[in-house]
């Protein structure tokens, strides 16, 4: 097993032409790259915006990626680059220092405000929260343990093995199962909360 | 959808897929849409499970980038086009290259060769045979018509100038450094050796790299 074969495998292919394989990529890490770019800046709508341009950079730049890093820290790399130059540049912008940047309440509010979110959009977001939530509370015991150590801790298989005395192979099936309790719940919501949306629409 | 196939989603979420699999499932990733959203969905339930505070769950992001990312170039068009273009002759031109090689090597052959009718393996080997290799020896055609002769090196019988009590003393002093396998077999080589025939060594290897 090696680290990083899955996102080498998928960037190998947007190298080939296969631009599908780069959604995936974005799909994996868009939410860490909005966090990361989020200390930054704090809107998160403009975060969101930052985070598009250093996933649109590293497209571009992918041909030159050689695989001498992982491509998490590659696209890090950008996306902190590409941070900075935005806040430089909003910065350099008058209409930015209209914001009252001593108030962090009133700062966080008008960006609260700014954002293009829809009031849909915030709704789901604390709906799917909630909802995952409800889901790890209901899995039993092991499978909890395995994908909280997973996605909490970011301990590797072996790892969690170790942990859990266990075999990597059951850690991967504990982990699979979580996922596929949890996703069954998440499929609801995003079938109802795209519905509802298009009723708000 | 299979569930040995969303089990190897899964790990290769987790990178803990081998990078074989990982190269099939890239490809099948890329191009299936449920398996995708899946996989976003992977990526959502990590998320949340973070709480990554102010981290819209299901942020436009994705779309957004796939859009303008569809308005591009694919990396490797220019490549392949360029490939494309090439292909259909680069075969004819291989064979072209092949053919025009044995044919100047042929003329050549016939341009150097002194005497008609002559077997070419004489012009070959016995020039080959006394310019390379000054200490060999050259072994004639067994038979008449015989088509090739071969070159035997010819191994230099150098006394040796190290008396064979001396030697064993050295080879036992030095035994310590070397493997009990390799110093068996070194003291079996030796003692079979001490019968009266004379000890042979390479004429270039010092006394000191011998064990």
């Amino acid at each position: 097993m090696s680290a990083d074969a899955s996102d080498l495998s998928l960037v190998r292919r947007v190298q080939r032409g296969d631009k599908g394989a780069f959604d995936a990529l974005v799909l994996k890490y868009q939410h860490k790259l909005v966090k990361l770019v989020m200390r930054y800046v704090r809107n998160p709508a403009e975060a969101e915006d930052i985070a598009q341009e250093a996933f649109i950079k590293a497209y571009r730049a992918l041909p030159q990626f050689r695989g001498d890093s992982a491509f998490y820290t590659w696209l890090y790399r950008i996306a902190i680059n590409t941070a900075k130059n935005a806040v430089v540049s909003r910065d350099r912008s008058p209409i930015e220092y209209d914001l009252d940047r001593n108030n962090e309440e009133s700062y966080d509010m008008q960006g609260r405000l700014k954002d293009s979110e829809t009031p849909e959009g915030l709704v789901l977001t604390d709906e799917i929260r909630s909802t995952v939530n409800a889901a790890i509370d209901a899995l039993p015991e092991d499978l909890r343990t395995a994908i909280v150590l997973r996605e909490l801790e970011g301990l590797s298989y072996e790892e969690i093995a170790a942990a859990m005395a266990c075999p990597v192979g059951t850690v991967r099936s504990r982990i699979f199962r979580a996922r596929e309790a949890i996703d069954h719940r998440l499929r609801e919501v995003f079938e109802g909360g795209l519905g509802r949306a298009e009723e708000l629409g | 959808m299979n569930e040995e196939l969303d089990s190897q989603l899964s790990a290769m979420f987790d990178d803990e897929l081998a990078p074989g699999e990982c190269e099939l499932l890239a490809r099948r990733l890329s191009r299936d849409e449920q398996l995708k959203a899946r996989w976003g969905r992977y990526a959502v339930i990590g998320a949340a499970i973070r709480s990554e505070r102010g981290v819209r769950l299901n942020p436009p992001l994705a779309g957004r980038v796939s859009a303008v990312i569809l308005d591009e170039p694919a990396l490797a068009t220019a490549h392949t086009a360029r490939r494309s273009g090439v292909r259909w002759w680069q075969p004819l031109a291989g064979a072209a290259v092949a053919v025009g090689v044995a044919l100047v090597s042929v003329l050549w052959l016939r341009a150097q060769a002194p005497l008609a009718g002559a077997p070419l393996s004489a012009h070959l080997t016995a020039p080959l045979a006394t310019a390379t290799v000054p200490g060999a020896a050259v072994v004639p055609a067994a038979a008449a018509g015989a088509p090739d002769s071969y070159v035997v090196p010819r191994a230099p019988a150098v006394r040796a100038v190290v008396p064979s009590t001396e030697l064993a003393n050295y080879v036992v002093a030095h035994s310590v450094f070397s493997s009990p396998v390799t110093r068996r077999n070194l003291l079996s080589a030796f003692m079979s050796s001490e019968s009266g025939a004379a000890a042979e060594q390479p004429p270039d290897e010092p006394e000191g790299n011998a064990q």
